[in-house]
């Protein structure tokens, strides 16, 4: 690791870059262009993200919140618990002396603010002995937290066991290494049984015991209530994006998709990312009344649907690229929720989440149905083709916000996807859908440089007839 | 050694199998060795292991599998597009892990593409990731369910008095795994790595009552044995991602070495390695089946897991350990990181290899780890003997 | 006075050294052929020719290489690794962790203090960190190995490499040369991507210092300096002899303790 790296714990880096950065709804477009010569590997993801105006804000405002929390836990006498991107956060944040912290969050950002992203880290993961071969969107903010150079981490709490062993495995791995406790939610294959069902919630229950012992702290329900309320209103919030997604031009910006997931992945149920939520929807709706896209230049000539994540390594190199070509970027699976609410949600019973606040239990129960719906949890758990899976979610999904084209964008380390991703292709292409797999990693530039990325799905669009 | 145990371990399609099946007998395939067996014997049913072994390519498997993943179930719908599987009725897949579950999918594909390929029915089994409490309960339902699936696909009753009684034969098979464990532990080591494993693969693929005379036959013949095969040779423990695959003992004890154990996938790890034989026959096959965590995909378990190997590899007597794994298996790869780490602390020295799983094609670049490892043990061993004195 | 040779069959080179008790009387490299019973025997001819001396008269002979077992003329065959191990640690008496970069294969061996073989690690995955990287890499910048480290002592700005992948990296180069970056960031940039990656295998093992460097790889000085300043230390160059030549050397004094009956 080179000794630079060691100066400064990561999450203290991104506290301070979030905290300095919430300054600039001062500042003027002439000083922001100043600035921008000075910081030229944020400016990547800056300079778009402060287009968006007062999402942006908000958004800096809650990210520098989170990272602070974390950086402080330790000397205002909380635990810090280490968690996953697909593990709702609303539990966390309903009890007093816990904080969260998500690695994957950490590793995309060193991937979009970082110049050569989280590389070291990720090495120094192989270093002390982690399988390289292992997904990369742990391995970065892990190599930081196994290192030292973080805040001190008490407790791993997680889904991910039996949808994703790769995470599950850097997550245990890293309780080990650490000698901290862990817990690990279990996840069979099918989603809409009652015998799951029931499964999920002891199996959540049991969780909540664990964070109990290991923590010596208890639910406010009232507080639980409290967060779960504001998670609905978020759903609504995000609902209506999703609402008005589905026209054409679609008006919701790009970057608003990573906005949005990044967000919900670890504010759940507090009330800036409502408040964020909020300012994007007025935004979308005056967009949506004058008939416009919601890219900034130029007519929407595509519409394509990213079957499973998007791209970060570089800053968010691909959907800026996606900006430049026209290409209105109509979500991934890491966009939904599958609430009850969504106007995607099929009918079927079982398949979305209803948040019931009447009581402890039910409480419980909803945090267990919304977890088991979150990215991943709920598509790639079974066979690809079951229903409720990952086909049948995706081309549901490419269909209703008529997209054009599907991307597949990934890691190396996605043992899961990559042993159907080819089946998945074929069905897609077989119903009309063109895909094109990208042989990437979207937190690691050293797989494959992004100029290559590019010019492979510059190539696709182009052979395809696509724009 | 036993040709019919070299034979089981090296071939598919052994003549067991097909003298099986001309008697009119069903064989069903299964991936993992979280799948309790007892319950296709009680069926009459003949359990078989899938094993890569002998695929050479990997040009059917590729169209369906990406790349980064694992080549073990690779070479399993390998073997099943070229035909290799076309005497099975029937084959249970469970989430071993990701790679492996997602042969359900990647067959069932080829099937479509290619009639033939995919046996007659396909059963997918959830095995969780935890062995107690609320897992457990899930895990009988999921034993009871297949039951229930195995009776209507194969008009069958799975009375309990054959399920106790299979549990019971099985528990004999495994007793005498143990007595073949614990010849291992003698300081007079009688039996080859090589001859050992043979014998412990065949379980998986020999009809069980033929298998467990030829084992109790071969126990005998070991005990009558001279010979220390270990005599001016290193004990290696042999630990990581399934190896079914011979050839990689072999080529171990090509060098001045004997590989004493094993922690592969087959096999019994403990005395207490066994069925339950009193009470409701499902919920014990349940309890030993998740217990007593051998493998990485038990998450959160691996204190137990290093403890209990720890205990097997100084009970064997080994000098060393080598732990492989085959390349992108995750589980096993972290695994070994942390083991290896263990072991050194232990006093053990470790070797840890990434392979690819098949026909060993790089088996020079093995050969000379494995050497390299032998000489780093030879030369500790002398260093402490002549306490240190500088060369 | 004992004669006894090592012989270190490759599969890019095959060395031979003849020693008079510990002193080296000749020793030669050649290229391997696709028989390495063959390039024994060549590169064997050769030394011998080169001292004078007869088969005969080499007391013992021990093999090493990928291709040992199939030498004809050697009375024991020992890993490369042990060889390397031994020959680095009496060339450079104070070793105590070697990288032994060759053509097709990385290694990282530790010693313990009374310099017996402790650990060893190698690369498993692929190419990058091996002398095979820098042969492509230079084939893309039309030079020749040798020169890439001399013109990389020429840059103080190494370009950075967006992939360590042997086969991607080259798209990288090209890339860097239609933007006119220095030949010498290019070369010098090659450099440290190799270094990165032969330092992240390292570290798996806790290094010691000294360390030395083996190989055809420790003939690049460039790659040498990036090493030290990833490493944070001096590396202890070999300068007694061509550092390709360890493996050969320590097989030689392998075969010196075996004729002697010391059994180490």
């Amino acid at each position: 690791m080179r000794p630079e790296l060691k100066e400064y714990n990561l999450d203290w880096l991104f506290a301070a870059t979030f905290n300095v950065s919430r300054n600039l709804c001062n500042a003027t477009p002439g000083e922001l262009k100043a600035m921008f010569d000075y910081i030229p590997y944020v400016r990547p993801l800056l300079e778009p993200l402060l287009a968006t105006g007062k999402p942006a804000m908000t958004f800096l405002d809650f990210f520098g919140d989170y990272y602070t929390d974390i950086v402080h836990a330790r000397e205002n006498n909380k635990k810090v618990v280490m968690t996953t991107f697909c593990f709702d956060p609303s539990v966390f944040h309903a009890i007093e002396n816990l904080v969260p912290v998500t690695l994957e969050i950490g590793t995309a950002l060193t991937s979009m603010l970082w110049k050569r992203g989280s590389s070291d880290f990720m090495d120094y993961c192989t270093e002390i002995g982690f399988s390289e071969t292992g997904c990369s969107s742990q391995r970065g903010a892990m190599g930081a937290y196994l290192a030292g150079l973080g805040a001190k981490i008490d407790l791993v709490a997680l889904n991910m066991g039996g949808v994703c062993d790769t995470n599950a495995n850097a997550y245990s791995f890293a309780a080990q290494y650490l000698d901290i406790p862990y817990y690990g939610l279990d996840y069979p294959a099918n989603l809409t049984s009652a015998e799951v069902q029931d499964y999920h919630h002891k199996d959540y229950r049991a969780l909540i015991q664990f964070i109990q012992d290991n923590t010596g702290c208890r639910f406010d329900i009232d507080r639980l209530r409290e967060v779960l309320e504001e998670k609905k209103k978020q759903d609504d919030l995000m609902n209506e994006l999703e609402e008005m997604q589905r026209l054409v031009p679609n008006p919701v910006p790009g970057i608003y998709h990573v906005m949005i997931y990044a967000g919900r992945y670890i504010f759940s149920g507090k009330k800036k990312y409502t408040q964020m939520l909020r300012e994007m929807v007025a935004i979308v709706r005056e967009t949506a009344e004058q008939g416009r896209s919601g890219l900034k230049h130029g007519p929407e000539r595509n519409r394509s649907f990213l079957a499973y994540i998007d791209n970060y390594s570089l800053g968010i190199a691909m959907i800026e690229w996606f900006e430049k070509k026209g290409i209105s970027h109509v979500g991934s699976i890491l966009s939904r929720t599958f609430a009850e609410t969504a106007p995607y949600t099929t009918g079927v019973p079982g398949t979305s989440y209803r948040i019931d606040t009447t009581s402890l239990d039910t409480m419980i129960d909803s945090m267990a149905d919304i977890n088991a719906r979150m990215p991943m949890t709920r598509t790639i758990r079974g066979p690809y083709d079951a229903p409720n899976m990952w086909l049948e979610d995706t081309i549901s999904l490419a269909r209703m916000y008529q997209a054009d084209c599907c991307i597949y964008c990934g890691t190396p380390g996605c043992r899961n996807t990559w042993s159907n991703v080819k089946l998945l292709a074929r069905d897609l292409e077989s119903v009309g859908f063109p895909t094109h797999i990208v042989h990437a990693d979207s937190f690691d530039t050293r797989v494959e440089a992004w100029e290559t990325t590019q010019m492979r799905l510059e190539e696709f669009y182009k052979i395809r007839g696509l724009l | 050694m036993k040709k019919v145990f070299t034979e089981a371990a090296t071939r598919l399609n052994i003549p067991a199998i097909q003298k099986w099946k001309e008697a009119g007998g069903k064989v069903v395939g299964y991936t993992c060795s979280f799948t309790p067996v007892e319950l296709f014997y009680a069926a009459g049913i003949l359990p078989v292991r899938l094993r890569g072994i002998d695929a050479t390519s990997m040009e059917i498997a590729d169209a369906y599998y990406g790349p980064f993943v694992c080549s073990f179930p690779k070479a399993l719908l390998q073997l099943a597009g070229s035909g290799r599987y076309a005497f099975l009725d029937g084959v249970v897949i469970s989430n071993g892990c990701d790679t492996m579950r997602r042969l359900d999918d990647c067959w069932r594909k080829m099937g479509q593409d290619m009639p033939g390929t995919a046996p007659p029915w396909f059963y997918y089994v959830d095995v969780p990731h935890k062995p107690d409490g609320h897992a457990r309960d899930w895990y009988v339902n999921q034993i009871k369910k297949m039951m229930a699936a195995v009776e209507k696909q194969f008009h069958v009753t799975l009375t309990e008095e054959a399920l106790g009684r299979a549990v019971r034969k099985q528990n004999n098979v495994r007793r005498l795994l143990w007595e073949l464990e614990k010849l291992r532990q003698a300081d007079d080591l009688k039996v080859t790595g090589a001859e050992a494993y043979a014998a412990i693969v065949a379980g998986t693929v020999m009809p069980r009552d033929d298998y467990a005379a030829h084992l109790a036959d071969l126990i005998d013949d070991i005990r009558t044995r001279k010979a220390d095969v270990a005599a001016d040779r290193k004990r290696l423990f042999l630990s990581g991602s399934v190896c079914d695959d011979f050839d990689l003992i072999s080529l171990i004890e090509e060098s001045d070495a004997v590989v004493a154990g094993e922690n592969v996938c087959f096999g019994v790890r403990t005395a207490e390695d066994y069925v339950e034989e009193t009470g409701d026959p499902v919920a014990a096959l349940a309890a030993r089946y998740l217990s007593g965590s051998v493998c990485p995909r038990m998450l959160g378990w691996y204190r137990e897991r290093a403890s209990m190997h720890m205990q097997r590899i100084k009970h064997l007597k080994a000098d060393g350990v080598i732990l492989q794994n085959i390349r992108f298996c995750d589980l096993h790869g972290s695994e070994n990181g942390l083991f290896e780490r263990d072991l050194e602390k232990n006093g053990l020295p470790a070797l840890r290899i990434e392979r690819e799983y098949g026909p060993l094609v790089d088996r020079g670049r093995l050969k000379m780890r494995v050497d390299a490892f032998i000489e780093q043990l030879t030369s500790q061993k002398k260093s402490t003997l002549r306490g240190n004195h500088a060369t | 006075m004992t004669i006894t040779a090592g012989c270190d069959v490759g599969s890019l080179t095959s060395k031979a050294v003849v020693m008079k008790n510990r002193r080296i009387l000749g020793a030669a490299i050649i290229r391997s052929g696709p028989k390495p019973a063959e390039s024994a025997a060549q590169v064997m001819a050769g030394v011998l020719e080169q001292t004078g001396l007869s088969q005969k008269e080499v007391a013992c002979c021990v093999g090493t290489g990928y291709g040992r077992e199939k030498i004809a003329f050697v009375d024991q065959v020992v890993s490369e690794i042990s060889c390397h191990a031994k020959g680095a640690r009496w060339l450079v008496p104070s070793a105590r962790t070697i990288f032994d970069i060759g053509g097709q294969d990385c290694k990282v061996i530790k010693l313990d203090p009374h310099g017996n073989l402790e650990k060893f690690v190698t690369n498993d995955k692929c190419a990058s960190g091996t002398g095979r990287f820098l042969d492509v890499m230079a084939k893309v910048m039309n030079m020749k190995v040798s020169d890439l480290g001399k013109l990389a002592a020429k840059s103080d700005a190494p370009v950075t490499f967006a992939s360590v992948c042997t086969v991607f990296a080259q798209a990288d180069v090209i890339k860097h040369i239609n933007a006119r970056r220095p030949v010498a960031d290019i070369c010098a940039g090659i450099n440290t991507a190799m270094a990165n990656r032969v330092s992240m295998l390292a570290n798996t093992i806790k290094l010691e210092k000294d360390i030395c460097i083996t190989g055809g790889v420790a003939k690049n000085d460039g790659v040498v300096k990036a090493l030290n300043k990833i490493l944070g230390c001096r590396i202890k160059q070999i300068k007694r002899v061509d550092p390709q030549l360890t493996g050969a050397v320590g097989a030689a004094l392998f075969a010196l303790e075996k004729n002697n009956g010391d059994k180490k």
